[in-house]
């Protein structure tokens, strides 16, 4: 068993008064990949965010590499190795591809040159400006400039949301080459289960902010009265993915 | 004819080149923290005293006095903002307004008890007094040397900013200063050392800024600097480095060509030119919000 490398211990956090999570726990051992489910609103962005710094924390811990950063700065939490893929990409719109990628990269085996390897595409649009990609090619670049900060823990909030199905595909294939290949624990926020259950170890769904199933992965993808009770996978229709 | 205009258009860019190097700090820090910082005007105005006490009284060569300056207003920017404005960040930005107006007064007060109310003026060495001929052009030493060393100075400082690494991470954190943050970006240093250059630069333009003006009053930050100042921020676009040097230098043209032409109305063409810039582009000639 690998060691743990993230362990949120009953959280509660929000935006100012309000309280979006409600004593959120689990952990995640260094190498996993963690599905985060749930519908819509039900609190999973937040929870990313919250990992981040970037919410009100009311109670609870967040244990990274064993040491709890619930009341460090977002920045101090990023150096440590934290990474954040937001859901809106937020590409750097003023600086060009090459800027996004080294703007606040730091050493390690992650550089430019192999997000470029990673993702082809960028490279050919290297110079082009933030502002000027395609969603696909923003959602590679988040991607590829979460990877330069050379994070051990990458949290990616529906990285597939709003992507052609054949760039969706890419963009999958991609998270399986960093969850396999380069063993980076991942938390993976996705709306489309399947696809996410397929890529991930581990799953939890939160309903209304709370944890509502915590299990494994695969156990998880089988068994769709759960699935459908707290994801509504039926009327997604499920697309999925071959391993 | 010809030679009039192009003797228009130099004293023109050469006032432009010197509201960029007062305005420019004022434009970035705004677009990256939001900060409404009418206060910026005063650290001209303390550079241009201070560059008076330093020729004048302390027998500082000019050239040495100007860097001198810009060292000094930067480290007292920076002081003031790690003391104050950093807390205020998260206020609303009638705050901002409302504590920033009251730092000018307190600036303003203070100037006049240090330097006396009447106008101050700036001993230059010789050789920047009187004319000299540039490319076949009769033109005021002062306005050239104006004109080269502050070029100078702003083409570093859009340079700097589009090509180091320092430069890209505030064009990052004006873009999206959550963002950067996630990265590791220390967001809170970044900022503090943005103001510090910035005031450094304001504090560098009011220092040139006397003579050319012949001389300065403490109200100087409040009336006139004030305005000017939201002019090339505002015409230029929140943040945009190149947008407030084309705002800059438009502001310089119309001004002398204003003076020259319609003397009548000089005073307040400037505003029918902002009124018809910002109808035009209301979110500044090179604005992205």
């Amino acid at each position: 068993m690998a060691e743990t490398l993230l362990a949120v211990e009953s959280l509660s956090a929000g935006y100012d008064e309000a309280l979006v999570l409600h004593e959120v726990g689990f952990a995640l051992a260094e190498g996993e990949t963690l599905a985060l489910l749930g519908r819509n609103g039900m609190g999973k962005s937040t929870l990313l965010a919250t990992i981040m710094g970037h919410t009100r924390r009311h109670a609870g811990a967040i244990r990274f590499a064993g040491r709890d950063i619930a009341r460090i700065a977002p920045h101090l939490r990023a150096r440590m190795g934290l990474a954040w893929v937001a859901q809106e990409r937020e590409i750097f719109s003023s600086l060009t591809v090459t800027e996004n990628l080294t703007v606040a990269a730091r050493p390690g085996a992650w550089t430019v040159e192999r997000v470029y390897a990673f993702f082809p595409r960028l490279r050919e649009r290297r110079a082009s400006m933030g502002n000027q990609l395609s969603g696909g090619e923003q959602q590679m670049l988040a991607i590829g400039r979460a990877l330069t900060t050379n994070p051990r823990l990458i949290l990616l909030d529906e990285p597939l949301e709003g992507l052609a199905p054949v760039i969706a595909e890419q963009i999958a294939q991609a998270i399986r080459r960093m969850n396999r290949e380069e063993k980076l624990t991942t938390i993976l926020v996705e709306q489309h289960a399947q696809i996410a259950l397929g890529l991930a170890d581990q799953a939890i769904c939160l309903e209304r902010g709370r944890i509502a199933y915590a299990g494994a992965a695969a156990a998880l993808a089988n068994d769709l009265a759960t699935l459908d009770r707290l994801v509504g996978v039926r009327k997604e229709g499920a697309r999925a993915i071959s391993r | 004819m010809a030679v009039e205009l192009l003797t228009l258009l130099f004293n023109g860019l050469a006032y432009g080149v010197l509201l960029f190097l007062m305005a420019i700090g004022l434009s970035v820090t705004m677009g990256m923290m939001n900060f409404v910082n009418l206060a910026h005007g005063a650290f001209a105005m303390l550079g241009g005293y201070l560059g008076i006490s330093l020729t004048t009284r302390a027998g500082v060569p000019f050239l040495a006095a100007l860097p001198l300056v810009f060292v000094a207003v930067g480290a007292v920017g920076a002081g003031i903002e790690v003391t104050l404005y950093r807390r205020f960040y998260r206020s609303p930005q009638l705050t901002h307004v409302l504590f920033t107006i009251g730092l000018t007064f307190m600036a303003v007060a203070g100037a006049t008890y240090v330097w006396g109310s009447q106008i101050a003026a700036m001993r230059v060495p010789d050789w920047l007094i009187g004319q000299t001929m540039f490319l076949g052009l009769q033109v005021g030493s002062y306005r050239l040397f104006l004109l080269l060393v502050g070029g100078a100075i702003a083409l570093a400082l859009v340079f700097g900013l589009e090509r180091t690494r320092f430069g890209a991470m505030v064009r990052a954190t004006v873009d999206n200063r959550r963002m950067a943050q996630s990265l590791g970006i220390d967001v809170g240093r970044v900022f503090s050392l943005t103001f510090a250059l910035g005031s450094g630069l304001a504090g560098l333009g009011g220092a040139l800024a006397v003579n050319f003006l012949g001389g300065i009053q403490p109200a100087f930050p409040l009336g006139y600097l004030l305005v000017y100042f939201l002019i090339v921020v505002t015409v230029g676009g929140l943040g945009s480095t190149l947008g407030a040097l084309a705002a800059a230098l438009l502001l310089g043209l119309a001004d002398a060509a204003a003076k020259f032409y319609a003397p009548v109305i000089a005073s307040f063409a400037i505003y029918l030119v902002m009124v018809v810039l910002l109808m035009w582009r209301p979110h500044g000639i090179l604005g992205r919000r």
